[in-house]
């Protein structure tokens, strides 16, 4: 570290009036951006908080309608695989086909979600503008 | 420890016999006539006066009615409002049903998956017989997607009928542990309470898990909302799928 007083003012730690009239400006011109960006984070925030607590709901059902589909799938094969003798080869397509389906679910249900959001001006899923540009 | 899945015991409350069946009237039976019961009294009782100018109880109940409705007429159309009653009677059902069981004492009728999986499975029915019945094998444009070329329509169309297949299940779980989940979270932390007033000075922190489970408690409640709602939502969004085929 070096010592502020080498450069500036005549006293070690001292500011110039300038300087610190100077200093105190920066000081509450960030101060006021800073207000600036809390207030909007803020609304945002509240807005978005009941929107976030449904967003826990469709969380827990994207992935019931993942686990659904590949299950499903199994079940299919595995029964498949019973009736027709060919275990595991049916059982593993499906599984796989199963799997294919969960993420078609999910992605139907995000795209309705979104959608829903939409309607109720909530923000999830949606790209946000930086605060400092914003 | 207090058992946690104790409340979910079925109990036979009057023992029947039909031709080998056990078919007992159980305490989950009796929630179940309870449900039914409750929600039927408080319409008819709360549209006694059918007046113009709607009482506090009527309301409540025409919130209730508009609140369905809308539900239906925005994800199936007007035509949809057909199947008004019958999305209307499964979201009172889960509803009252769910709300009994945050009675203390209560049984959740939902928290069996037997129940949701009928409920489920009741959809799914009416949505093939309607599908069906409505479109003829048109219904079966379900499971072609349009702009698919042909060669890999055998593989789209076999993923679509395992994603159509598996509606029922993730329908039917959701609801059910749901259920299951919160009220389990309910009674380990009120046992909590319990074993820490048994444990000596340790009961100073008994007021901990006391708050945890009254904090609990309101969660249960808009969850049990919830997930009647997301319940119907869904059934009308499958319904949906049975009037119009084509799109999805």
């Amino acid at each position: 570290m070096s010592d502020p007083s080498d450069k500036h003012g005549p006293a070690s730690g001292e500011l110039s009036p300038q300087e610190r009239a100077q200093f105190e400006a920066r000081i509450s011109e960030l101060g006021e951006r800073l207000g600036k960006v809390r207030s909007h984070r803020k609304a945002d925030m509240d807005a978005d908080a009941e929107m976030r607590g449904r967003g826990m709901a469709y969380g827990m059902r994207m992935a019931a309608e993942l686990v659904a589909a590949v299950i499903v799938g199994g079940v299919i094969g595995w029964s498949l695989d019973w009736v027709l003798g060919s275990r595991p080869w049916l059982f593993l397509l499906f599984f796989l086909l199963g799997f294919a389906a969960g993420v078609l679910n999910v992605m139907r249900a995000y795209e309705r979600m979104q959608r829903e959001f939409a309607a109720r001006g909530g923000k999830i899923g949606q790209s946000l503008p930086d605060d400092e540009r914003g | 420890m207090p058992d946690p899945i104790h409340q979910f015991d079925l109990h036979r409350i009057l023992p029947l016999n039909l031709g080998g069946w056990d078919v007992s009237f159980t305490n989950s039976a009796a929630f179940m006539l309870a449900t039914v019961l409750l929600s039927t009294a408080f319409l008819v009782y709360a549209m006694r006066s059918r007046g113009l100018v709607p009482g506090r109880l009527q309301s409540v109940a025409e919130i209730t009615h508009d609140f369905i409705a809308d539900m239906v007429r925005e994800s199936m159309g007007k035509e949809g409002m057909k199947f008004f009653p019958f999305v209307f009677a499964i979201f009172m059902f889960i509803f009252v049903g769910n709300m009994l069981g945050m009675i203390p004492g209560g049984f959740t009728v939902t928290s069996h998956i037997i129940v949701t999986a009928a409920l489920a499975a009741l959809v799914f029915v009416m949505v093939l017989v309607v599908g069906f019945a409505k479109n003829g094998l048109h219904f079966l444009k379900l499971f072609v997607p349009p702009g698919v070329p042909w060669y890999v329509l055998p593989l789209v169309s076999l993923i679509e009928v395992i994603s159509f297949l598996s509606r029922p299940v993730s329908h039917s779980v959701r609801l059910f542990a749901n259920m299951l989940a919160g009220h389990i979270t309910l009674k380990v932390f009120g046992g909590f309470v319990v074993m820490l007033l048994g444990a000596g000075s340790f009961a100073v922190l008994a007021p901990l898990p006391l708050l945890m489970a009254i904090a609990i408690t309101a969660l249960e409640v808009l969850v049990a909302f919830l997930q009647a709602y997301v319940f119907t939502v869904l059934t009308c969004m499958y319904l949906n799928d049975a009037l119009h085929p084509e799109g999805h």
